[in-house]
């Protein structure tokens, strides 16, 4: 039996070498890329998958803080128990209803700015510093802005609803949307800079060839500017999903300190984690049905 | 109203007759007022947390309690910023921020750049494994495993040390280093085929090709990986209270959240409640945020000047 094995894969070896050139080269090639993304993988499997399977462990077991680790094994109740309760569905839909109506927000503002921000012209220095800002501050200087109360209302969220509406986007828009339009804005940064780099990349002779047929910048900008960086458009709207789904203001994420803070009385870490769990997944297939509606869009 | 209409007929009239390069020259301009208009319009919002702070950093506390003034303090109160640079001991928090940010953001726009560049252009099977676990890895919040993590760090005798915020990068890991890969895999993808080909045809290995050849022409992703990965890092505060609270190697953001405590206990107050007691810490605090942002703003300055047009060929001359 062994010998028989050996026999077929010394066969599998010699017709592998018959037809050198064409599968030796693609493996060749498939090994070279294994080895680039080697550190990767085994930095994924040491600093997040073992963390992760221990976090996926207290889904299933009844856990106190006391002991994290122990406690009973009951399967998926903690699951069933998210499942069954009305209420977690109703946040997890709000959640989901939110980022559908954010991250076009987020990416069509953010590609707005940086086209402009791509321009010459005197205080782009200025400008580009003044919307990188929510990045600069955000960590313990943003906590600390929006613990500024002065009488009941923060100093931060007046500063924003006054800036909204007194601004013309209040005009346009109007109701609902302005008022969060604000905080919006503020979250597109991270786009904005992208953007920024995605559009230095498009060759400039491009742009010259194109203007010298007498395109007007309009017309150049769909037809070289948009094509030219579809891909980070998908990349900034993925970013904008992940952002809106991880964002400590999502009610979701409310809801998982709330459990595990212990304001119900008790800390459920284990319904916590199961929570976080069916959350992710959901917000994981959100983002590659995306992906893959708009892969066709990119060729 | 016919005034009016017959004076933009006559305005357009003009425009007709005027020769094109003029023509170019009032497009120009009112391009430009537009653009100035639109940006500092948008700009109002960004800007206006930053002058609150700023002006607050400024003042003294009376100018702080006093309702008359709203941003523009009586006089700039310098006091603050001495006392806030002693609350966080700021040299010597500075050269462990300055270290930890500087490291991690150098081995992030390396070696994230070797996994994006797998991803972006070796088509093979287990690709869309691997971008699939990016996303996931995107999506997991550090909250989720920095429990578990704190306890492996702990086993290999890291803690109070760098090395459980700059390992992960040596890996293309760490504080968002799959978006860092995600961002190269979409730069390198958009390179042509013929790039590399070119290269191998004349014979240079893949370590060559990767370093000489496809590196220079994602430089507009690596300078915005170095921004984001140094920033991110500085601002850091969840990693670092974790791994090094010891009060040797604690960095400027967990040192900032202290340091209202620091006055409270300076000043002999007892919990900071009253408006008088915080008239007196806040505008400390504001100029202790001011010393901790004022780096980063300098560094992003420095960076985004070389994000700059024309600095990727993406051999379309050739």
């Amino acid at each position: 039996m062994k010998n028989n094995k050996t026999v077929k894969a010394k066969k599998v070896l010699a017709q592998q070498a018959n037809n050198y050139g064409v599968i030796s080269f693609e493996r060749k090639r498939n090994v070279e890329g294994l080895i680039f993304v080697i550190p990767w993988i085994i930095g994924f499997i040491w600093f997040v998958l073992v963390p992760l399977v221990l976090s996926v462990r207290i889904s299933f077991f009844k856990t106190t803080l006391a002991d994290l680790y122990g406690g009973s094994f009951i399967g998926f109740n903690n699951y069933m128990e998210v499942i069954k309760n009305p209420q977690y569905g109703e946040v997890i839909v709000n959640s989901f209803l939110n980022s559908l109506y954010q991250v076009p927000v987020v990416v069509g503002f953010s590609l707005f700015v940086a086209v402009l921000l791509k321009q010459k012209f005197p205080g782009r220095t200025i400008f580009r510093v003044i919307f990188f800002i929510p990045v600069i501050l955000a960590g313990v200087i943003m906590t600390y802005l929006f613990q500024q109360d002065v009488g009941s209302v923060s100093v931060f969220s007046s500063l924003l609803s006054e800036a909204t509406d007194n601004n013309m986007l209040a005009m346009i828009f109007g109701g609902g949307l302005s008022s969060q339009i604000g905080s919006i804005m503020w979250k597109s940064s991270v786009e904005i800079l992208i953007f920024l780099a995605a559009l230095q990349s498009v060759p400039d002779i491009l742009y010259e060839v194109v203007e010298l047929d007498g395109a007007t910048a309009w017309e150049s900008f769909w037809h070289i500017t948009l094509p030219y960086i579809s891909p980070f458009v998908i990349l900034n709207a993925v970013y904008a999903l992940v952002d809106s789904f991880v964002d400590s203001s999502n009610p979701v994420m409310g809801l998982m300190n709330s459990l595990t803070n212990g304001s119900n009385g008790e800390a459920y870490y284990g319904m916590a984690s199961a929570l976080s769990w069916m959350y992710m997944l959901m917000a994981l297939i959100t983002i590659l049905v995306f992906v893959l509606l708009t892969r066709r869009w990119l060729k | 109203m016919s005034k009016a209409i017959n004076f933009f007929k006559g305005l357009a009239a003009k425009y007709q007759n005027l020769g094109f390069k003029a023509k170019k020259k009032i497009k120009f301009v009112i391009g430009r007022i537009a653009l100035y208009y639109v940006l500092i319009e948008l700009a109002f919002l960004f800007v206006l947390p930053f002058v609150y702070m700023l002006s607050t950093s400024c003042m003294s506390s009376d100018d702080y309690l006093d309702p008359t003034i709203q941003y523009i303090p009586s006089a700039i109160q310098w006091s603050n910023f001495t006392k806030a640079w002693e609350a966080l001991n700021y040299p010597s928090a500075f050269f462990q921020t300055m270290f930890t940010s500087l490291a991690s953001a150098v081995l992030q726009t390396v070696f994230c750049a070797l996994a994006g560049y797998a991803l972006g252009r070796y088509k093979t099977k287990w690709r869309n494994i691997l971008f699939v676990l990016t996303i996931l890895v995107l999506l997991i919040p550090p909250q989720t495993t920095i429990l578990s993590a704190y306890g492996m760090f702990v086993k290999m005798k890291m803690i109070n040390t760098v090395l459980p915020i700059v390992l992960p990068c040596l890996f293309g890991l760490g504080l968002r280093g799959a978006l860092f890969v995600m961002i190269y895999m979409y730069f390198f993808q958009r390179i042509p085929d013929a790039m590399d080909d070119a290269a191998r045809i004349d014979g240079a290995g893949p370590a060559r090709v990767f370093f000489q050849i496809m590196l220079p022409l994602v430089r507009s992703a690596m300078i915005i990986t170095f921004i984001f990965s140094f920033v991110w890092h500085w601002n850091d505060n969840n990693e670092t209270t974790t791994y090094m609270y010891h009060s040797s190697v604690m960095t400027l953001q967990p040192r900032l959240q202290n340091i209202s405590q620091y006055y409270s206990e300076l000043l002999g107050l007892q919990d900071s409640v009253t408006a008088q007691d915080k008239a007196l810490t806040e505008p400390m605090l504001f100029a202790g945020c001011m010393l901790v942002m004022i780096p980063v703003l300098i560094v992003y300055v420095i960076g985004q000047k070389k994000l700059v047009a024309g600095i990727e060929r993406m051999g379309v001359i050739e």
